[in-house]
């Protein structure tokens, strides 16, 4: 603002008087009214106008200048253009200096040469800015008159305006291929898929307003982008903030309570005979998977108010079932009895469908691969082992590549994770060999991937929960801590809305949820009666989790309130949406 | 084979082979004045008809290198006819240097209006269209000797295009389109690189015609 008016002082003068004169009313000003003549007006102005451009509202550095921008572009965008001008006039601060109003509207009626010169006049340092806008100017107007089918003009434009800026040659050889076959222009053979035909004025505008600085124009809808990151932060601030149900409204901070959090018993589980060590839910949310040291699984199914029900026994392993493994359509199942075998499972029908073993070198963890077409398996020798669905061995990745206790993921372009080393993970790619590891200070005791492959929640003998990111760079990204692990495999995963809590077993039989984002510890479940080992959130559904316990049981979590059974709970549970 | 190729100093070329050499050279070049005066020289007998052909080759070229492509056409219809037909990277590249022409005559419209009759059929299909465009960016700059394609005004890019047709031409009619002198100097070479590879001296002292012809 400041500094360009001094190219239309008559207006400047205008405006810095109606300053002035409320100066005037308020005092500051020593003369006397009748005596303000213009050129005492004149002398006054610059300095009342510098004093108008740094005033501060609020308590953060807000400029008032930049705030009342904003608030007219929002106006105008809204289509309040009356509004906008009345506010521009009324707080004297104009939305747009005269120069780039003017320059506006040279653009929008395609006064192609004017606009180049108010271009020059609207007070952009940087020279690059400038001959980009322009390039694009220029450009427009080549469009234009190849449209109006002035092909002789459009080359001269090309020869004398556009190509002796020297900027982008690729560009102007595109467009010199344009000249020769304008009616060929929709085709592919003769330019890029880019801008064949010229576009509205409007859009031009919206280019230049990108390339210049904010100052020169205000960006499209800042006003809103500022309110929505508000609201993001307020999104990311609430750390119990658990679902889409409610609206998001500008008039009071967003702060969900506790109630969105599952955290009273809806379900007792007890089918099984002895500790249940692992569980986990399918991709869908529909079943539940459960194994214990009973030598079995089990298929639970989820019906759509939430109620889990025994759809399956899966008997035939003769050693306890460490965990087991959803196939990428949830359609299987494979089991990993303890040093023993693999086996696969059919889900609607219950069958074992096939077994998978190594003479007799015992499996200790099991994966499918992301096209469901072999299994992986961690075995006792520390090998990972491959089979074909058949159970025909594919291959074998020798050497230490897992531990004798290990969890194993496959990632979802093929990559496999298991703990390598005392305190080392490895993700390794089988087919080009490429390893990258995730280092510890301490014992790694388990991990969990998350659904979206991006993370590892690492579990460490020091009874702490590492989240790392294994996308790009390998970094650690938060701890969490309070539950209890010193004896036995305790698990933790992933869970809620977006992803946006940690839930983790622990051996004082509670459950403990953490909010992701910071780290706070929000939920600690009680009701076990033995130490909880693994917990599972239905992905489908953020109310729901399962949690399973050496007390022999699997409790299954809802939200605390008696409305569970309204039409909220129906729309959401069992994946339905 | 008995001959050991280090004692190559004892072979014997006929004197009618090497005039033959550098004949099948200059008439392949069409230097015509130096073609007679080794005529005159040595004896040696070249039929009326390959001089007139040399005659009219050595015009293509001039037209050609003049950037007079027009005329370079017509006359190659003349002497080999459908050669620019079945040729049409050649008819391209001399359809392009008359564009180039009326380019640096600094005749825009016409140039304009030649590259719409006669490149643009070119442009579809898909191995002429980069040329094409090459070209035609040429259009968009006052002094094309300035623009990043002024290589295709130069005097070597009409020679490779002169050259490319005289070889056409030659080849059109049966005859060799490289000169005898210059298969015989591609053969030396290349037995001389293995010799040397064979012999296990180091890479670095490859063939080098400059070298050889020097010492």
């Amino acid at each position: 603002m400041g500094g360009v008016e001094d190219d239309e002082p008559p207006s400047k003068r205008v405006k810095a008087s109606s300053r002035e004169l409320r100066g005037l009313s308020n005092g500051e000003c020593l003369k006397e009214p009748s005596s303000c003549s213009f050129s005492a007006c004149a002398s006054m102005a610059r300095p009342l106008a510098l004093q108008g451009d740094d005033e501060v509202i609020g308590s953060k550095g807000v400029k008032k200048v930049e705030f009342v921008r904003i608030i007219a572009e929002a106006l105008y965008s809204l289509g309040y253009s009356k509004t906008g001008a009345y506010l521009e006039e009324e707080s004297g601060i104009p939305f747009h200096s005269s120069v780039v109003t003017v320059f506006i509207q040279q653009i929008l009626d395609g006064s192609w040469d004017e606009s180049l010169a108010s271009l020059h006049k609207i007070g952009i340092v940087d020279e690059t800015i400038i001959k980009l806008a322009c390039f694009i100017i220029l450009q427009q107007k080549f469009f234009e008159l190849l449209d109006g089918e002035k092909v002789m003009d459009a080359l001269k434009t090309l020869r004398t305006e556009i190509a002796p800026l020297s900027i982008n040659n690729i560009r102007v050889r595109e467009l010199s291929s344009l000249i020769l076959s304008p009616s060929h222009r929709v085709t592919d053979g003769i330019s890029g898929q880019e801008m064949v035909k010229s576009k509205p004025r409007s859009e031009l505008l919206e280019d230049l307003q990108k390339l210049f600085p904010p100052t020169v124009m205000i960006p499209e809808k800042r006003l809103l982008q500022l309110v929505e990151q508000a609201l993001d932060l307020q999104h990311d601030t609430c750390l119990f903030h658990n679902s889409l149900v409610g609206e998001t409204s500008l008039l009071t901070d967003h702060r969900c309570g506790r109630d969105k959090i599952p955290s009273e018993t809806v379900q007792i589980l007890p089918d099984h005979h002895n500790e249940v060590w692992y569980l986990q839910y399918s991709k869908n949310g529909k079943y539940l998977a459960s194994s214990s040291s009973d030598h079995s699984a089990i298929i639970w199914e989820v019906n759509l108010e939430g109620r889990v029900s025994l759809k399956h026994r899966l008997i035939g392993h003769q050693k306890p079932v460490s965990c087991v493994s959803w196939s990428p359509d949830d359609d299987q199942i494979l089991t990993c009895g303890v040093e023993e075998v693999i086996r696969r499972w059919d889900i609607s029908s219950g069958e074992c469908l096939q077994v998978y073993e190594k003479g007799l070198i015992g499996s200790i963890s099991c994966s499918w691969s992301p096209d469901g077409k072999w299994i992986f398996s961690g075995m006792t020798d520390k090998s990972i082992m491959m089979w074909d669905l058949d159970g025909k061995e594919m291959d074998c990745l020798k050497g230490q590549k897992t531990l004798r206790i290990s969890d194993l993921q496959t990632t979802s372009d093929g990559k496999l994770i298991t703990i390598c080393k005392e305190n080392m993970i490895v993700i390794l790619d089988r087919e080009s060999g490429a390893e990258r590891c995730i280092k510890e200070d301490q014992t790694i005791v388990s991990f969990t991937l998350s659904g979206d492959n991006k993370f590892l929640l690492v579990s460490i003998v020091n009874e702490e929960l590492h989240l790392w990111s294994i996308q790009g760079n390998i970094r650690l990204v938060s701890k969490y801590r309070g539950h209890r692990r010193s004896r036995f495999i305790v698990r933790a995963c992933f869970g809620g809305f977006q992803q946006a809590f940690i839930a983790s077993g622990s051996e004082d039989s509670q459950i403990y949820i953490w909010h992701r984002g910071s780290g706070e510890l929000i939920e600690t479940l009680g009701g076990h009666s033995g130490a909880v080992n693994c917990v599972s959130w239905n992905p489908a559904n953020p109310h729901m989790l399962a949690s399973a316990s050496d007390d022999r049981t699997i409790r299954i979590w809802g939200l605390n309130h008696v409305e569970t059974k309204s039409n909220s709970c129906i729309h959401h549970c069992n994946g339905a949406n | 084979m008995d001959v050991d190729p280090r004692q190559y100093e004892n072979i014997t070329i006929n004197d009618n082979d090497s005039h033959n050499i550098v004949l099948s050279y200059l008439i392949h070049g069409c230097f015509k004045d130096t073609v007679e005066s080794l005529v005159d020289s040595t004896g040696l007998k070249v039929p009326a008809s390959q001089l007139e052909d040399m005659e009219k080759r050595k015009r293509i070229s001039h037209f050609a290198l003049e950037g007079n492509a027009l005329d370079a056409i017509a006359l190659t219809e003349q002497v080999s006819p459908d050669l620019l037909e079945n040729n049409k990277d050649l008819l391209f590249d001399l359809l392009s240097l008359h564009f180039v022409e009326l380019i640096c005559s600094r005749k825009c419209t016409e140039a304009l209006e030649f590259a719409q009759a006669k490149l643009t059929p070119f442009g579809k299909v898909q191995k002429y269209v980069e040329k094409l465009e090459d070209f035609m960016a040429l259009l968009a700059y006052e002094e094309p000797e300035k623009s990043p394609m002024f290589h295709l005004l130069s005097f070597e890019y009409r020679q490779h295009v002169a050259d490319s047709l005289n070889r056409a031409i030659l080849a059109h009619a049966n005859l060799p389109s490289y000169s005898a002198l210059e298969r015989l100097i591609r053969q030396a070479t290349v037995v001389r690189q293995c010799l040397s590879e064979e012999l296990g001296k180091d890479v670095q002292s490859a063939f080098s015609l400059k070298e050889f012809l020097k010492s």
